[in-house]
């Protein structure tokens, strides 16, 4: 395709403005890059009247589904959609094999150092990785110590985040998760709605599906089971009120197990059981999507009110296994992701695949110095918040935000990393306020699966997007938004 | 199957067809009193917070029984736990604490009447509004009928549709009765408002079949209590209730496994073998309160065998 003047450009392309960032779908204003022709070619034909249509096709589609999450601002607990843009963002296959090698070989290193860090902790030995970094981690359990997890997994479920990096195109990793991540069932419906919404561009191409991630999981879980057989495998979550409740039950029900919470479940002599209308019946493998802290009041916080009383005991004992294993939080603390490129190394003798970004432990004095000077330019995090709760972006950042953050830091240097602004690339997506498209930051977050062999990619995994103009902040609780990701089985 | 789940099964049942049947004695009265005196009013709209049993509440909030209060009372109210927004709110709420266990069609259509009947104000139509609901709970009844499998999960909701519908028909002619036969004040003979009865539970046409004749309070009163065939009488539920408790418990013909089943055969037999010279020799009120509570009694039965019982240790 030869690239066309200004004027030519089809309405909803009418004044994009890559605005020197990678876009990840055009190369140069007005020229796609190879994979996105057939489906610009499609966009092409439609006006934005038409384009408009389709999307509030696709947002009915999100509220009659009841695909919501929860925002807690008044109290009460409302419901919100989860901003849908339906422009899907598309991987050429041999950029996607790239990033599923490294997310392969980073989930397994990840799963090595939770082995090691709670058995012989050799690489503490070995002096790899600060053991007072280890031992002042929050999400550290010492209950874990010594104890044989089934199978030796402990990231059954791994979101690691990805952003490209404009500067270099290179994907790079941003952020482990490896507790309960979520958003996966976000990445299927994706995919359901915009399929309905874009028959057309979407034959246009081969992608490679997503949807047999739940029987992927499902055959993991029953493989926990340390009464072998016929698996009784539940989901715990934390109830309705919970802001990923939708995708526990969508879980459930494509996985075909039983939905459970705190209350629905009791433990006799170290044996885990639910309360069924015909009486008690046993439970083998729990897949639990509430916290540690929030996991056995008996073990961990006292007043918690969502967990079974006596599981820890249960699980120490090995009659119920639970996924992802306890104590995970060691391996996504944000200071420790600094050393997952060292594990690599040291458990894998290999060489990361895919990069970190640069990243400053204020743990370590000259990187708190070197951070202190430099407060407004860089992106600050607390090492063991997931969700985008308590980050400061630097240069967005009013005097007031800075100054507190530097006391904050100065106080607790152990409970916070930064990293330089990375300057996300962009994709385009609908402005319903101009009916064009407006070029918007996104990272990725594939989700992963370890069966304690082999990883298990989700082709794609969920593109979130930052719906404001300029803003680098893609988590939904945040604001953000969410695109189909295509992976295609060829170039293009 | 959990015991939450079976909870939330029966409460979804049960407040679906709460919204229904306030919807339907809405649509029917409305109507109807509209074109009467204003005399009448506070006579003919209090009986109808009446059989919602919620006089209390009403009388907190109103100052007077009219068209106005009394639609957005039983509609619309947030305060009113048995509002039809509520129930349908509720009934929704229950949906999706176990939508992994409902159909995607159930969970989709309730959803959708959520969202329609949420958007609706005091200034709406009403007689638009009660069909909505009228009809989306029949839509509810059938799509659930087609697309979820007919085992423990089902039997909890029919057993809540049958309670319930049990319950609700008792006291709409509980209520009515009195009004319109115990009081010197209102005209007894009003042809109009016997129509109104049976309209409001969808039964105008089945009697008209049976008796061809003027309306008459005592053969309204059998139609709705005795009759086995009719899905609105107060027997036909019972029976629905009786085999939804014995396909959960596996109990056989002639026995019973648990209180509730006890309660509900004993119930059955005295419909069964009654007569309405027996109902009206007790008087039909003391009867029917009888019976509400005795349906009363079997919901917490229900509750305490299958949903809250003790687990020891």
């Amino acid at each position: 395709m030869t690239p066309k003047p200004e004027s030519e450009l089809p309405a909803l392309f009418s004044g994009y403005d890559t605005g020197g960032f990678y876009d990840e779908m055009f190369e140069s204003p007005g020229v796609p890059r190879p994979h996105y022709q057939r489906l610009y070619r499609q966009l092409s034909y439609m006006g934005p009247a038409e384009f408009q249509e389709r999307r509030e096709v696709a947002d009915l589609s999100f509220l009659v589904q009841g695909i919501t999450f929860t925002v807690y601002s008044d109290g009460r607990g409302t419901e919100r959609l989860f901003p849908f843009d339906l422009l899907p963002r598309i991987l050429p296959r041999a950029e996607w094999d790239q990033i599923e090698k490294g997310l392969s070989q980073r989930v397994i290193a990840l799963n090595l150092f939770l082995q090691d860090v709670y058995g012989s902790q050799q690489i503490l030995k070995d002096r790899k990785v600060p053991r007072s970094l280890v031992f002042s981690c929050r999400h550290f359990r010492r209950e874990m110590m010594g104890l044989e997890v089934p199978g030796s997994i402990h990231t059954h479920i791994s979101g690691i985040d990805l952003v490209r990096d404009s500067r270099t195109g290179e994907f790079m990793v941003l952020e482990d998760n490896v507790r309960t991540p979520s958003g996966v069932s976000y990445v299927l419906e994706n995919r359901l709605v915009t399929i309905r919404a874009l028959p057309q561009a979407f034959q246009q191409y081969a992608v490679l599906p997503v949807d047999d991630y739940p029987s992927h999981l499902g055959r993991i879980l029953r493989s926990l089971s340390p009464r072998g057989g016929d698996a009784v495998v539940v989901l715990l979550t934390p109830g309705i009120y919970n802001s990923a409740y939708f995708e526990h039950s969508f879980l459930a029900q494509q996985m075909g197990i039983e939905l459970v919470e705190g209350r629905d479940l009791v433990t006799d002599a170290g044996i885990v059981f639910m309360k069924t209308i015909h009486g008690l019946k046993r439970v083998d493998v729990i897949y639990r999507r509430v916290d540690d802290d929030f996991l056995d009041p008996l073990a961990f916080r006292p007043d918690s009110e969502l967990g079974v009383p006596g599981l820890m005991t249960a699980f120490r004992l090995g009659q119920v296994a639970i996924a992802n294993a306890v104590g995970n939080g060691v391996a996504d603390d944000k200071a420790v992701y600094a050393f997952v490129p060292e594990f690599i190394r040291y458990y894998l003798g290999q060489d990361p695949i895919l990069k970190n970004v640069e990243t400053y432990v204020c743990d370590r004095p000259a990187d708190c110095r070197y951070v202190l000077e430099h407060l407004q330019e860089m992106v600050v995090k607390p090492v063991g918040e997931s969700g985008g709760y308590g980050m400061v972006i630097g240069p967005s950042a009013d005097r007031a935000t800075i100054e507190s953050l530097r006391q904050r830091l100065k106080s607790d240097p152990r409970n916070w990393i930064a990293q330089p602004v990375v300057a996300l690339s962009r994709v385009p997506a609908f402005d319903s306020a101009t009916g064009r498209f407006a070029g918007r930051h996104v990272d990725l977050r594939p989700y992963c699966l370890f069966d304690g062999h082999k990883v298990t990619v989700a082709p794609g995994g969920l593109t979130r997007v930052a719906l404001q103009a300029g803003s680098l902040v893609v988590n939904s609780s945040q604001g953000g938004g969410s695109k189909d990701t295509w992976v295609l089985r060829g170039e293009s | 199957m959990l015991s939450r789940i079976a909870d939330s099964m029966f409460w979804i049942a049960r407040y679906m067809e709460r919204a229904e049947e306030t919807a339907r004695i809405l649509d029917v009265n409305y109507h109807m009193f509209l074109d009467q005196s204003p005399q009448s009013y506070r006579l003919r709209w209090e009986p109808l917070v009446a059989i919602a049993g919620e006089q209390d509440r009403f009388s907190g909030a109103y100052a007077e029984a009219n068209a106005q209060t009394v639609f957005e009372f039983l509609a619309l109210r947030e305060d009113n736990p048995n509002s039809i927004t509520r129930c349908l709110e509720r009934a929704r709420e229950n949906a999706r604490t176990i939508r992994e266990r409902i159909s995607r069609e159930m969970w989709e259509d309730i959803n959708g009447l959520y969202h329609q009947v949420r958007s609706f104000g005091a200034d709406e139509e009403v007689h638009r509004f009660c069909n909505i609901v009228k009809f989306g709970s029949h839509r509810f009844r059938g799509v659930t009928d087609a697309t979820l499998t007919h085992d423990e999960s089902w039997q909890f909701l029919r057993t809540g549709w049958a309670l319930e519908r049990a319950e609700m028909t008792a006291r709409i002619v509980d209520v009515q009765y009195h009004r319109l036969v115990d009081r010197p004040d209102v005209d007894t003979d009003d042809h109009h408002q016997w129509m109104a009865v049976l309209k409001s539970v969808g039964a105008f046409e089945a009697y008209c079949r049976l008796h061809r004749s003027r309306i008459e309070p005592q053969a309204v009163a059998e139609l709705l209590i005795l009759h086995p065939d009719h899905p609105r009488s107060i027997r036909f539920n019972m029976t629905e209730l009786q085999g939804g408790l014995r396909a959960i418990s596996g109990t056989g013909v002639g026995a019973y496994a648990n209180e509730a089943e006890r309660l509900t055969g004993k119930l059955l037999e005295s419909l069964r073998y009654g007569r309405m010279s027996d109902v009206f020799g007790l008087g039909l009120h003391e009867y029917l309160t009888d019976l509400q509570k005795t349906c009363c009694e079997i919901g917490e039965q229900i509750g305490r065998t299958y949903f809250h019982y003790g687990v020891a240790g």
